[in-house]
């Protein structure tokens, strides 16, 4: 009896000591996240810690970093800190639990196709009124990135990047076949063409390149065609398919064609190979963004042309946004000064210049720097005057996903050759019209 | 009553058991809010329609009951099924006979065994990567010798009617060295004089280990079977790295739908369902192979 007692006892202690180590553990862990977000003193209005996540390493975290030290230098009030928040390809998982968790950031880096399901959360602050501050001038941002920020027409994020697809294609290749450049007047006819002549089965060598993965990836350079034709996605109030048209045929049986009689694509399964063998030099042509001229071997010659065109040379955009959570009206103005000076034309531009990004505001390239920042990204001439070209946008809705996947999937049967330009649109166009009718 | 409250306190504090307890808490209540605790947590998920986004509604057994007619859902537990009737055995006897080669006296045979289970420590991204080069089906070293051997070029993970089967063979070339040292280990432990006394009966070499190795071996195999079963249904990162589900959801397994429905297309509910019927296939699958195991496999005592 005397030893169970004993024993409970150094147990009780034990525990006691475990708990306690536990305990403290949690709250130090706790403590250090906590005074990165919460530390605006409620007595004294409007100052305090802004806190902004992105997932940005390299070039633009430094770009990062570098105007938010001069914002704090000359803005007293708000301190802002910029949080590295890990791959942007996570998110918009990590607001989530951040939000449920208490400790959200006040500013977010977003993916553009994140933005229906953030529509959902209570906590992301509308910003409609805001934009309309005449002193921000919302329409001088390009059109494809103010139609990314909004959903069912409220404005939930502010621009924080752009791209779009272009034509990328090797001139030493061109040169070798004794194929013209591709010109701004280029059409579908002239692209397919210049592609077979640059492909060689015996060289291994291939026209164009396409990402087969059958993700957001292979869809979203399907849109491009499918503009380009004068197609649409889905009905103007996006409750049914309407791609399954004359557009949306011409657009698969261009694919059709070109993966199947002229063998003239190198089919990516989506490990992004397709640009070591564009650097290797045997793929002439590619239909990408910005993000992947600076992984282009110095050794290459290249050029950037728009895109060919059927009915016109339609591109399309993936921008990106901020977004503003709800810590108290107080911190949401300060969060929102803080994104109006980093999204100015000056501030802006110094950005880009710094790492390459496309301007987001038209009054940009009036800038004197506009030359500066050319000079030193040559090929984003191609790409801001595209910018042009991108007239519509992806649908913000919940079911996006599910309908990318569902033509993600006739794309690809289609480059496989498992089914004809007319199967595929018929199977993809059933799949999604069930998607958009069971209302999730 | 206040006598009783007494003896029954006595009773508690004299008994080992309350020590034994609060010895184990802190492995308990860590293991209770990191692991039971998310399983109970899933459960209760598996009735909402949840996005994970807002806080979900609850809409009792339809998620199990829309399972039922998911044309999707029933292709990836076939696609399950094929994988793990394929991978189970190829792994089980490939191991078999690599553990057998590597159990003797040969002159750098710390090398082999060693080189066996190199790829079982190589991450999942790396075995990948090298495999979706390998089999590139425009590049790759395989189609070049497939060339020279006059066969036509092939698509491997781009083929739709060949991809699962390219990623079996990345999973046996992955988990072979598990199985082979498990098994060495066990071919150690067979007392030398069971097989000297099968030959001095006459036996032959493949008759001895039909009849004597195999059966003693019988413990690690059922133990062998259960384990690459529960991976085998579980099959996810290398499907996840390198066919992302496709080509044409050829290689979309059960664990992977799962995944997609849950962060792809935010359906937390219905893919908490999905992981519901998948573990209680496994526990349903285990208990079958412990009973079917206690009916042939031989225990040494």
């Amino acid at each position: 009896m005397t030893r169970s007692r004993f024993a409970c006892r150094a147990a009780l202690a034990f525990v006691a000591v475990a708990v306690l180590a536990l305990v403290s553990a949690l709250l130090v862990a706790g403590c250090g996240s906590s005074s990165t977000t919460s530390s605006s003193s409620p007595g004294t209005a409007g100052s305090g810690t802004v806190t902004i996540w992105h997932g940005y390493t390299d070039v633009e975290r430094t770009a990062t970093d570098q105007a938010v030290a001069d914002y704090n230098a000359t803005n007293p009030a708000w301190k802002v800190k910029a949080v590295f928040a890990g791959n942007n390809d996570y998110a918009l998982t990590k607001l989530q639990t951040a939000l449920v968790a208490g400790k959200a950031p006040d500013i977010a880096y977003q993916y553009g196709s994140s933005m229906a399901l953030l529509a959902k959360l209570p906590q992301v602050v509308d910003l409609t009124s805001r934009v309309k501050d005449p002193a921000f001038d919302w329409n001088d941002f390009f059109p494809a990135v103010r139609l990314a920020t909004m959903v069912n027409s409220k404005v939930l994020g502010v621009p924080a990047l752009v791209d779009n697809l272009a034509l990328v294609y090797n001139k030493k290749l061109f040169d070798q076949a004794g194929v013209a450049y591709p010109t701004a007047q280029w059409t579908w006819d002239d692209f397919r063409a210049a592609a077979k002549k640059l492909t060689n089965a015996s060289a291994k060598q291939f026209g164009w390149a396409y990402v087969n993965d059958g993700s957001e990836d292979t869809v979203w350079r399907f849109l491009a065609l499918l503009w380009e034709a004068n197609g649409d996605l889905l009905t103007p109030d996006n409750s049914k398919a309407a791609f399954n048209s004359p557009a949306g045929l011409k657009a698969m049986t261009l694919l059709h064609n070109m993966a199947i009689q002229d063998h003239s694509i190198y089919l990516d399964n989506g490990n992004g190979n397709y640009l070591n063998v564009f650097n290797a030099g045997k793929i002439a042509m590619l239909w990408t963004g910005p993000w992947d001229i600076s992984s282009i071997n110095p050794g290459v010659r290249f050029g950037v042309q728009i895109l060919p065109a059927d009915v016109s040379h339609a591109t399309i955009a993936g921008p990106d946004n901020y977004v503003v959570t709800n810590n108290g009206a107080q911190r949401v103005q300060g969060a929102w000064d803080f994104i109006k000076w980093f999204t100015s034309p000056q501030e802006h531009l110094k950005y880009a210049t710094q790492t390459g990004h496309l301007p987001l505001r038209k009054s940009e390239t009036k800038l004197p720097g506009y030359k500066a920042y050319l000079a030193k990204f040559p090929s984003s001439a191609v790409y801001v005057a595209n910018l042009d070209n991108v007239t519509k946008a992806r649908p913000n809705i919940a079911a996006y996903p599910r309908i990318s996947q569902a033509l993600g999937q006739a794309v690809q049967a289609v480059l496989l050759g498992k089914m004809t330009p007319q199967q595929a649109l018929s199977s993809a166009e059933q799949q999604v019209n069930s998607i958009l009718a069971s209302g999730q | 009553m206040s006598s009783g409250r007494a003896s029954f306190r006595d009773r508690l504090f004299a008994s080992d058991h309350v020590a034994g307890w609060l010895f184990v808490s802190p492995a308990v209540v860590l293991i209770g809010l990191f692991g039971v605790a998310p399983i109970v947590w899933a459960l209760i998920i598996s009735f909402q329609n949840n996005s994970l986004i807002t806080s979900g509604t609850w809409v009792g057994l339809a998620n199990y009951r829309h399972l039922l007619h998911d044309p999707m859902f029933t292709a990836s537990v076939r696609r399950t099924i094929v994988y793990t009737l394929l991978f189970v055995p190829i792994t089980l006897f490939g191991a078999l006979a690599v553990a057998m080669a590597l159990n003797r006296r040969l002159h750098g045979i710390r090398f082999y065994r060693t080189a066996v289970f190199a790829p079982v420590v190589t991450s999942t991204v790396a075995t990948a990567i090298m495999f979706s080069w390998l089999l590139d089906p425009y590049f790759g070293i395989v189609n070049v010798v497939l060339n020279k051997l006059g066969v036509a070029s092939q698509g491997f993970f781009q083929n739709p009617g060949q991809a699962l089967y390219c990623i079996v063979l990345v999973t046996v070339w992955g988990w072979l060295g598990f199985a082979v040292v498990i098994y060495l280990a066990a071919l150690q432990g067979i007392p030398r004089e069971l097989l000297e006394a099968a030959e001095i009966d006459g036996a032959t070499r493949w008759r001895a280990f039909w009849r004597v190795q195999f059966p003693l071996l019988g413990p690690t195999t059922l133990f062998l079977v259960v384990w690459l079963t529960i991976n085998s249904l579980q099959l996810f990162d290398e499907i996840y790295v390198i066919t992302r589900g496709g080509p044409l959801a050829s290689t979309t397994v059960v664990v992977y739908y799962l995944f997609q429905q849950a962060f792809a297309f935010f359906q937390a509910g219905y893919a908490t369902a999905i992981a519901y019927v998948v573990f209680l296939a496994i526990l349903a699958l285990t208990v079958v192979q412990l009973l079917i195991g206690r009916k042939l496999v031989h225990y040494r005592s």
